[in-house]
């Protein structure tokens, strides 16, 4: 049985560090030559991925999977939150400049 | 009937309260309530908050800080815009400074009633009667000092400015540490007086305290004396914080049971009633 | 709510609901993820107001660096999840070793950190440069203030698996809670300093 738990724990692993390794191409595609260039799309991913792993972090490392349902939608709420503060941030300043 | 649960640790012999008006049974508090001086330094500390809050943010208007970035001529304005508030504000500021006094020896009594040592408690309240002279009375001093004479040198002005600002935010460390004793306290009790998210709570607001180091650096941005994360987030941090502790010591006070061990849990709704009729001070 | 740790053997299908260690410090999680999520707002508007400084100052920064950093954070966090299984199971040698790995990962993030700010600083970029880095040098900062937490913190673990007579499953779990806690603010540290364009 633990064996059951120490695979998911390796795959959960693996794919956070692909996630983590996918911003290194995503940079790589608007980048030029050193030079960095602004991109909303970009900005836009790289949040919202980051928000996919601390929810993945939040379900697998963390154990919410196995918790309460208050603690479920507690946890998805907050990274729902997060991601409504950090978009939210980055349009209005965006829209004001 | 008489007083329930108060046992053995009680050597006084007190008189059954009374069940006539309102003014009897508050003069029967007043002379034998058992826990008289504890709801005292509570109420003293509510008030002192709500007398802190409204000097600072209404009166003299020091509180959210102007810029650390404006020239003297703007400072100048700044002073003849604020000088009667200022000066009656603080003149007040100084009058009821000493409310402190009854507001730290509560939270240090609350370190006592911990199964930790004593030195908690005696370290704390070092630390925070020190930490008010630069944290809060140097500041008053210097923006009297800057507002009781409008002709002053410009230069002299701007200097009080400063200084009284850095003062208040730049000594913000001195209360961290003291936050910080309360919070280790807390932990380690094992007399539960406080619950452990409170403990955590403290963490959160000390380091939101760090934060405010910079202050002494920057004229201007998120961690100027008046910044976004010096200032702004330091202060609801710092707000919440004061809230969930006044709170806190008011439980902590109807469950004290003045022994050693364990601080009881408050009793179920039936028996709270009886036992808080003995208190007419609400 | 407690685990009922050992009391049954692991079912994949339906285990029991439980709240991983005392549910004070998910209070403490939840609030210091709005804490720093204040911090983050903060930088993001800040970054949208002066779009040129942010990226040119950007450029100093080595993105692989962040990455390392990044992985080497997911796998301290990934030893800690293998060491509260180990631990519920009664392996505790394995789950020793697992909370020392995640003490180790921990120490190279650590060290990592600041031989980069180091090399920020020979470089000449310091908290005072520029607005950029001065969110770049409080970010990784308070976000290393908790990795020195999180060190005691794991201090704990260890001191309570050691022993018979301590190991609390909750407790055990409670630290670990904290220690994933220091390893997702990275992961946002990381997109919003390193990646964000």
């Amino acid at each position: 049985m633990s064996t059951t738990f120490n695979r998911r724990l390796l795959i959960v692993w693996l794919i956070l560090t692909s996630m983590t390794l996918a911003y290194v191409w995503m940079d790589h595609t608007v980048d030029q030559n050193g030079t960095l260039r602004a991109s909303t799309v970009v900005t836009v991913s790289a949040i919202v991925i980051a928000l996919i792993k601390v929810r993945i972090i939040f379900r697998e490392f963390m154990e919410v999977r196995h918790a309460p349902a208050w603690l479920c939608r507690l946890t998805d709420a907050w990274v729902v939150l997060i991601a409504a503060c950090l978009l939210g941030s980055y349009f209005v300043g965006s829209a004001v400049s | 009937m008489s007083l329930p649960k108060m046992k053995t640790t009680e050597p006084l012999t007190m008189p059954d309260p009374p069940t006539g008006s309102r003014v009897s049974r508050l003069a029967w508090n007043f002379r034998h309530h058992p826990k008289r001086e504890l709801w005292f330094a509570w109420w003293v500390m509510v008030i002192f908050y709500q007398l802190y809050g409204v000097l600072f943010f209404f009166v003299t208007r020091v509180q959210p800080p102007p810029s650390p970035a404006w020239d003297t001529p703007t400072v100048v304005r700044w002073f003849d815009d604020h000088d009667f508030g200022i000066l009656a504000g603080f003149g007040v500021v100084f009058l009821v400074a000493g409310m402190c006094a009854p507001m730290n020896a509560l939270l240090a009594y609350s370190m006592r009633r911990m199964s930790v040592s004593r030195l908690f408690a005696y370290s704390y309240l070092i630390i925070y009667s020190l930490a008010a002279v630069p944290g809060m009375l140097v500041m008053a001093i210097a923006m009297i000092v800057a507002a009781l004479r409008p002709h002053r040198d410009p230069e002299l002005i701007h200097w009080l400015y400063d200084f009284a600002f850095l003062s208040f935010s730049g000594t913000m460390g001195v209360f961290m540490i003291g936050s910080l004793v309360w919070m280790v306290a807390i932990l380690l009790d094992k007399n539960r007086v406080f619950p452990k998210w409170f403990g955590y709570l403290s963490l959160c607001n000390a380091l939101t305290e760090v934060v405010v180091a910079p202050a002494w650096i920057f004229h201007r941005g998120a961690f100027a004396w008046n910044g976004a994360i010096a200032w702004w987030i330091n202060m609801v941090v710092f707000v919440l914080y004061t809230g969930v502790f006044i709170v806190l010591l008011r439980k902590m006070i109807q469950r004290e049971d003045f022994r050693a061990g364990p601080l009881p849990a408050l009793p179920d709704k039936g028996e709270a009633a009886h036992s808080d009729s003995v208190e007419a001070v609400r | 709510m407690t685990n009922l740790a050992g009391s049954r053997p692991q079912l994949e299908e339906k285990p029991t609901k439980f709240v991983p260690g005392q549910p004070d410090m998910w209070m403490f999680v939840l609030f210091e993820s709005l804490l720093f999520t204040g911090y983050f707002s903060v930088y993001l508007v800040s970054r949208t107001q002066n779009e040129e400084l942010y990226l040119r100052s950007q450029a100093a920064l080595d993105l692989r660096i962040g990455v390392f950093n990044t992985i080497a954070l997911l796998l301290s966090s990934w030893a800690i999840a293998r060491c509260v299984k180990a631990s519920r199971e009664g392996a505790y040698r394995p789950a020793l070793i697992n909370a020392s790995l995640t003490i180790l990962f921990g120490v190279v993030f650590l060290v990592s950190k600041v031989l980069e700010w180091v090399k920020e600083i020979h470089m000449g970029n310091t908290f005072t440069s520029n607005e950029f880095f001065q969110h770049y040098f409080f970010l990784t900062s308070i976000h290393c203030i908790h990795v020195l937490i999180g060190f005691i913190v794991l201090g704990v673990v260890v001191y309570q698996l050691w022993s018979p007579v301590r190991r609390s499953q909750q407790l055990v779990e409670t630290c670990a809670t904290y220690w994933h806690t220091v390893d997702f603010l990275w992961v946002l540290i990381f997109a919003l300093l390193y990646v964000v364009r």
